[in-house]
């Protein structure tokens, strides 16, 4: 018999959504094991490795990975973790850590529009959610509050707004105010909403403009899944690291009445609660889903409607790079400063696929750095074309909504990792909705070079489009249990005291990074879980 | 002079309604609301999230928690049935209107200088500028036998010095406005002149250091190496409107609790005011750093940790400090230099196994306003120490060291005090306890550590 523990509630994942709706649910007296697959780490750790590692570009690099609880890692070389069933490679990047994928990130925390909620009876394409803008409203605030979110009032026109930001945007850089000063009125660049610091809040600094946002904020001014994890400890949460969960087990009727994990060692414990909530991401969730098939779930747990896993949405992304007419530098303040707004809605919509453009203000000395030594420049020559071009060089990229598609889908590859699991494996492709967004993208991106008097453009390769991590889709919410996996509030519309908290649950992605509105999602969910929905 | 306020309030009173009653009080609420951050009321009589004045924080002490008071006007939970005189009496004598003795938890022994005018500014602030609270404060629940409240009596004749004060003839006007301020409201000798050993103050050593028990206090005389004579009128106006200073100060703990809260919002002429006192104070040496300070330069480790050979206290302040303070410890761009920085020069090196701990949070809106984090939950004692001697040695005096077991106290606030045991094992006698509460209560007053 194995080891048994027990808890009111117990949250599978420690990442910002589970950790904080853990954290809630802790608060209102509930007893709450929260258990991840990953260890612990510590930021200074993460800041060593960084700066130690040969790896630089590398986000993931300076996370440790385990064969026990694997995570995507892409250089030098791919390890394999996630198996491709074409057409198209689908490469995400995540982390199996306490705390979860949110240690590296630009902590963009973005809300909706309120027409992203309703695509399909608004403009035709898509589906449409099973809430409103306004559901989610009052949890966008708490969810702003908790990650200490700064941004401009001026975003409310586009995100309405019963609460101010908790804190004034960060300050701009120069090259953010050289690129929205150049742009206006045409464009209107905004300073990104984000969880980032601008004045000390909830003992944290403000953000100093260290350019090291990815892949680790050295001084904690940007939030990240380690202090959610951490506010749940102190909220009375027992976190268990190392601890990969393999199979739930259910009743006659279908309710979860335990959920069996392994620790890195391959014993096995079992734990038993009242209340299960999944929130291990967008991936690693459908497939616990899907290596607890049983007899009476043949295909899978939550997944009557064979939709678990399926309608796996990211935002691909194409890009422009150019000089633009004066210095600019890049590479002092946040990584990813501000955005334009205005192409996230709009009648097009029903023609092809919205988005929003980034400008990427990353210190690109080391990219011009490498290119001139490519075109054999050397010396002087080569001194001075790196500065030169290392202060001229602006990248904008778009963040583009990809519509959901159900052979876009997570499945259980045949390879197992070093506790015998099943890897994850992916069928992806692009539909011509997107390529016609990255059209119209790719022609704002060349009005914006030329209003910067840009010279040196390199776009993108056209079809290829890179990669935001942005994981959502496979745990679609809806109201119609044969075509959705959880309902309104996130409960498996198959298993009454089972719950998802992930950005899985996201039925569209929106022109928007996810995890504000999966965190505002999982607060909604941890209500419904206290009665209060 | 009391009289005249006196005949005032009944004069106000008596008018009633008269405009002109309502124009005078309005400003002397204004005037009284200034006075009370200048006092800081509100640090202990507002607690975390509560209503302004309504009481409720518990604050630490070595013999248990002091609940700060409700000072609302509320009639049933405040002090809204006290008339002036009896306000005066609690604020400057520590009496409460039912008779009995407050703690000096109460600073009432500094605000014994208060004047009359500006304790009816206070009484005129307190009963219309604040909103009644009918929320009764928790009872302060001390064991026996601190729990007797006339056992302040004693103390009270040992160490209230109930005299107002008194302008010196010789001296300008800013500098008798910087004393009045310094010696009541401000109260800096509370944490910053070392005591004897029955806890009183050595007014021999005024402002010379302390020890708070976890923070120190420095040597804020005039003494050119020990102190602040360095320091030019404006410099110590800077630093005490900022919690900043060019000379390598950055204000922690209690002082920049006193900066957040009341310093900071204070008038130009009054802290011109008060850094003309302070200027002015004698130079003492009080206790003296070894001054071991030849091998101070600049960090030098890039190899080293790129090469896995550096030190203990090199990685730990590569990884958690460097970001801010630079890799060689000159800080910039508005981030403070370690090299050189005062409190690697301290006597002793609780500041900065404090800062480390505690890190510093200025208040939103100070020039510098950048906070450091506190490393408490991610180093422990060993590690804290191992950087703080690290700093120490490359940095600042090299004859101070720290030691883990002296950072455990730190973080659980001081040394604890043997005093309630003996009391509760009723092996002294009678006179002894009282001596013994004194003492306890002293040690509490120079700690002023909020609970948690």
């Amino acid at each position: 018999m194995p080891q048994t523990l027990s808890a009111d509630i117990v949250v599978v994942g420690s990442g910002v959504c589970g950790a904080l709706a853990a954290r809630k649910l802790a608060l209102a007296g509930a007893s709450v094991l929260m258990l991840e697959a990953g260890p612990r780490i510590t930021r200074d750790r993460i800041v060593h490795n960084f700066r130690t590692s040969p790896f630089k570009s590398d986000l993931s690099k300076p996370y440790p990975n385990s064969v026990f609880a694997p995570f995507p890692d892409y250089a030098p070389e791919n390890n394999g973790y996630l198996e491709q069933a074409g057409p198209y490679p689908y490469l995400p990047q995540y982390l199996r850590v306490v705390g979860g994928t949110s240690w590296h990130w630009a902590a963009q925390a973005w809300r909706f529009v309120p027409n992203d909620f309703r695509i399909k009876s608004k403009y035709g394409v898509g589906r449409d959610w099973p809430i409103s803008y306004d559901d989610l409203e009052p949890y966008y605030n708490e969810a702003e509050i908790l990650w200490g979110v700064s941004g401009p009032p001026e975003m409310a026109k586009y995100s309405p707004r019963s609460q101010p930001f908790p804190m004034a945007p960060v300050a701009k850089s120069w090259l953010e105010q050289r690129v929205t000063d150049r742009l206006a009125p045409q464009f209107e660049v905004l300073t990104n909403t984000c969880g980032r610091n601008s004045r000390s809040y909830d003992g944290r600094p403000a953000c100093c403009g260290n350019n090291n946002c990815m892949p680790i904020c050295p001084i904690d001014a940007q939030y990240t899944g380690g202090i959610s994890a951490q506010s749940a400890e102190q909220a009375g949460v027992k976190l268990i690291p190392q601890a990969v969960v393999y199979r739930l087990e259910h009743d006659a009727k279908g309710r979860i009445t335990a959920l069996n994990y392994y620790d890195w060692n391959k014993t096995s414990y079992r734990v038993i609660a009242k209340t299960f909530v999944l929130a291990a991401n967008a991936i690693e969730t459908p497939k616990i889903l899907l290596m607890s098939a049983s007899d009476k779930f043949a295909d899978g747990l939550a997944n009557s409607s064979g939709t678990v896993g399926r309608n796996l949405m990211d935002h691909p992304s194409n890009s422009l790079a150019f000089d633009v007419d004066e210095p600019i530098w890049p590479g002092r303040g946040p990584q990813s400063p501000s955005s334009i707004q205005q192409l996230r809605d709009g009648a097009f919509r029903s023609e092809h696929a919205p988005f929003r453009i980034d400008f990427s203000n990353s210190s690109q000395v080391a990219s011009v750095t490498a290119e001139a030594i490519a075109e054999g420049l050397t010396g002087k020559a080569l001194d001075s074309a790196i500065r030169d071009r290392a202060a001229r060089r602006l990248s904008i990229k778009n963040v583009l909504e990809q519509l959901p598609d159900p052979n876009n889908r997570v499945m259980l590859g045949e390879g197992r990792d070093a506790l015998g699991l099943p890897k994850p494996k992916f069928s992806y492709s692009f539909d011509d909705y997107v390529h016609r967004g990255m059209g119209a993208s790719t022609a704002a991106y060349e009005q914006i070079a030329q209003m910067l008097g840009g010279t040196n453009l390199k776009h993108s390769k056209p079809g290829q489009y890179s990669n935001n991590q942005h994981i959502c889709g496979t745990l679609s919410m809806g109201n119609d249990p044969t075509t959705s996996v959880t309902d309104s509030v996130g409960r498996a519309h198959d298993h009454e005291n089972l719950f998802m908290m992930s950005t899985g649950v996201m039925p569209t992605l929106a022109t928007c990074n996810s995890t504000l509105t999966a965190s505002a999602l999982s607060l909604r969910t941890a209500d419904a879980i206290l009665g209060k929905l | 002079m009391k009289l005249s306020f006196l005949l005032s309030a009944l004069l106000t009173a008596g008018l009633g309604f008269a405009t002109t009653a309502f124009a005078q009080d309005d400003s002397l609420v204004a005037q009284g609301k200034y006075l009370a951050t200048a006092g800081d009321c509100a640090a202990c009589h507002t607690s975390d999230g509560g209503k302004p004045f309504a009481g409720g924080l518990a604050i630490a002490t070595p013999i248990g928690n002091i609940v700060a008071s409700n000072i609302t006007p509320s009639k049933t939970d405040g002090i809204g049935d006290y008339s002036e005189a009896e306000f005066a009496r609690a604020v400057r004598e520590g009496v409460r209107r039912d008779g009995a003795n407050l703690y000096p938890a109460m600073p009432y022994t500094a605000y014994a200088k208060i004047s009359d005018a500006d304790i009816h500014a206070l009484y005129t602030y307190l009963m219309q500028g604040v909103q009644p609270v009918d929320v009764a404060a928790p009872e302060t629940k001390l064991p026996f036998p601190f729990s007797i409240r006339a056992s302040m009596w004693g103390w009270n004749l040992l160490f209230l010095d109930d005299t107002r004060f008194t302008p010196d003839p010789a001296r300008d006007a800013a500098w008798n406005r910087g004393a009045y301020l310094a010696e009541g409201l401000e109260h800096c000798s509370t944490c910053h002149t070392p005591r004897n050993f029955l806890m009183a103050e050595k007014s021999g050593d005024a402002l010379s250091g302390a020890s708070l028990g976890t923070w120190y206090a420095p040597n804020i005389t005039s003494d050119p190496v020990h102190g602040i004579g360095g320091w030019s009128v404006d410099d110590i106006a800077t630093y005490l409107s900022t919690g900043r200073s060019d000379h390598g100060s950055e204000a922690g703990g209690p002082m920049l609790e006193a900066i957040n809260k009341s310093l900071s919002h204070l008038s130009p002429g009054d802290i011109h005011a008060l850094a003309t006192y302070i200027h002015s104070i004698a130079a003492k040496a009080g206790q003296v750093a070894p001054g071991d300070t030849a091998q101070a330069a600049p960090l030098d480790d890039d190899v080293a940790l790129m090469n896995g050979t550096a030190s203990a206290g090199a990685n730990l302040y590569a990884d958690h400090c460097s970001t801010c303070h630079q890799a060689g410890g000159e800080g910039g761009n508005g981030l403070p230099a370690l090299l050189g920085n005062a409190a690697l020069r301290r006597p002793v090196a609780d500041n900065v196994a404090m800062a480390i701990l505690e890190g510093l949070t200025p208040r939103d809106g100070l020039a510098n306003s950048q906070a450091m984090p506190g490393f408490g939950q991610v180093m422990d004692d060993s590690q804290v120490a191992t950087l703080t001697n690290y700093l120490f040695a490359k940095l600042g005096d090299a004859g101070v060291q720290i030691t883990p077991a002296r950072v455990a106290a730190l973080r659980a606030g001081g040394a604890p005090s043997p005093l309630l045991a003996l009391a509760r094992d009723g092996m002294i006698a009678a006179a002894v306890v009282v001596v013994l509460v004194i003492l306890a209560l002293l040690i509490w007053l120079l700690r002023r550590r909020r609970a948690a």
